[in-house]
């Protein structure tokens, strides 16, 4: 199967939600009495496959599955059923910088974050001048991470990603970091990964972006497949059912997003 | 079991970097850095020398290196186990955001916590040598310090086992960093360091219920600690309380020390399975 880059095959994922907060053994001795707690079904069977080379953008709007399906993919969650395949070696841009260590220098942090996503450490000591520059940080790159600001960290944490040869990008709407220059800079940069024969698979809320870049695009709707096709297909009747969202009814009860849970 | 250690094997160049950062962070901001790590045991130590040496007048040669040996390998489980409970959670932002093998976390922690275990020795062998120099007489050295790699690798498992498990656990209740604080803090004097393990074998009242002494060596810890400073010092005769005559040393039990390493490996697979069927589930720990 190793022709497809990603291939997704009937993934559901449900949450537990815990309604009481802390994380005791008290609250699991009262659960015992009555034990519920609500579950979310934030995936319910999706399938769908990304070619080597392929640029896929997902869209949907907020608490469809976007972010939970990444988080599979990047593998922070298992599937409850369904399997996931991916042939090569995946870079995830969930959150730029997530794992810095605030007291250790920025170039510490490039050694440690470049093996965490699969470099030997002497290949991350090659390409930290590479990645320094690119993140046009200069020498504040000897300074802690604590004393940068949040700009930094991002654009050091998109360095640092796209520096890493990895096979496949899964972004999730970092493509804003940055001022002007520097977004302009790390768009030129997916491109070349692109052009090199990266397979990438973003998500966005940014339809202009997703036009320029992605060859498909899979909207997902109530963690379902709603459609799948090109931009040009699927970006119009995207917003058009956004916008029609929008003046219709007033937005019901919110509902709770399924990739915030964790960090709620 | 086995693909979880191939996976980790092949992580093997972010372990290298997670334990260099841990004890490059543990030091970042102290200017005396690594002398810190020594710190803790050598205050122990002297205190314990005073109290138990000078004060309660426990009438035997060098005293400090008697306690010293037992105390740096109860201290390297110690923290290893501590220091280890917390390690998922404080790192839970980056296991929300990047795939990595988990048990990577405990396992930097109780590989640095090694390291200083091994530098612990080596200041411990210093001072022999140094004491050697000023006081001549035997040579302090034995040839059963050879064994000493031995105690270290069931150290070792037993340390990475309870941590496993620990950290495990305390991602979903972190009750139980508190109920492990207090219990290793307890542990201290269910092992001999400030003591003999002559003073509880040859105690008449222990000597005549003779269960309580193999409920005490049912600890790991104990017997480990007992290994440790029988192979690393010359045998010394002992003051028991309740008797005039002072105990004879009793060689070093073996069977101590293969039991605590049975215990010790059954603990390793044991807190490994319960952290492989758990770890999935730190992410969605709510």
């Amino acid at each position: 199967m190793s022709d497809k880059a990603i291939v997704v095959n009937n993934v559901r994922k449900t949450f537990k939600l815990n309604t009481s907060g802390a994380a005791s053994i008290k609250t699991a001795l009262l659960w015992w009495k009555r034990r519920k707690y609500q579950t979310l079904d934030v995936l319910r069977g999706v399938s769908f496959e990304v070619g080597h080379g392929e640029c896929v953008a997902v869209v949907g709007r907020n608490g469809a599955g976007k972010s939970t399906l990444l988080g599979l993919l990047a593998r922070i969650y298992r599937p409850d059923s369904g399997t996931i395949q991916i042939n090569g070696r995946v870079a995830p841009l969930l959150e730029l910088g997530a794992g810095f260590h605030p007291d250790l220098s920025g170039a510490e942090n490039i050694i440690f974050n470049a093996v965490i996503l699969g470099l030997t450490r002497a290949e991350a000591i090659r390409r930290t001048p590479e990645i320094v520059a690119f993140s046009e940080l200069g020498d504040q790159v000897y300074a802690p991470v604590r004393t940068y600001s949040s700009g930094m960290v991002a654009r050091l944490g998109f360095a640092i990603a796209v520096h890493v040869d990895a096979d496949i990008l899964i972004v999730d709407e970092v493509l804003s970091v940055g001022d002007f220059e520097f977004q302009r800079k790390s768009f030129g940069k997916i491109e070349e990964f692109r052009n090199k024969g990266g397979t990438i698979l973003l998500v966005s809320h940014h339809a202009e972006a997703m036009r320029k870049i992605a060859d498909r695009c899979v909207w997902i709707q109530h963690g379902e497949v709603h459609m799948e096709g090109t931009p040009d297909e699927i970006l119009p009747a995207y917003l058009a059912k956004s916008e029609s969202d929008l003046r219709g009814s007033p937005p019901g009860p919110v509902k709770i997003e399924g990739p915030d849970l964790g960090s709620a | 079991m086995l693909a979880e250690l191939k996976e980790l094997w092949s992580f093997r160049e972010l372990l290298y970097t997670m334990v260099q950062r841990d004890i490059r962070i543990r030091y970042k901001n102290s200017i005396l850095g690594f002398f810190w790590s020594f710190l803790n045991p050598l205050a122990t130590t002297l205190v314990m020398t005073v109290v138990f040496g000078k004060l309660l007048n426990n009438d035997v040669k060098n005293y400090s290196a008697y306690i010293l040996s037992a105390y740096l390998p109860y201290v390297f489980f110690q923290s290893s186990v501590l220091d280890s409970s917390q390690s998922i959670l404080s790192s839970i932002q980056l296991v929300k955001k990047i795939y990595f093998p988990r048990e990577l976390l405990p396992l930097s922690l109780v590989i640095s916590n090694f390291i200083h275990l091994l530098l612990g020795f080596f200041v411990f062998f210093l001072l022999l040598l140094l004491n050697y120099l000023i006081n001549p007489g035997q040579i302090p050295f034995r040839l059963t310090t050879i064994y000493l790699p031995i105690l270290l690798v069931i150290s070792f498992m037993l340390s990475l086992g309870m941590s496993l498990l620990i950290s495990a656990l305390n991602t979903f209740y972190e009750d139980v960093k508190f109920v492990m604080s207090v219990a290793l803090y307890l542990l201290l004097f269910l092992c001999p360091v400030m003591y003999f393990i002559e003073n509880i074998a040859d105690n008449p009242a222990v000597l005549r219920h003779p269960l309580w002494f193999k409920l005490y060596n049912l600890n790991p810890v104990a017997d480990l600690c007992v290994a440790y400073r029988k192979i690393l010092l010359a045998p010394t005769d002992v003051a028991i309380s309740g008797s005039i005559a002072k105990a004879h040393p009793m060689p070093l039990p073996w069977m101590w020390v293969a039991y605590s390493a049975v215990f010790s490996f059954l603990v390793l697979i044991f807190g490994y399975s319960v952290f492989n069927r758990l770890k999935w589930r730190f992410v969605e720990r709510t």
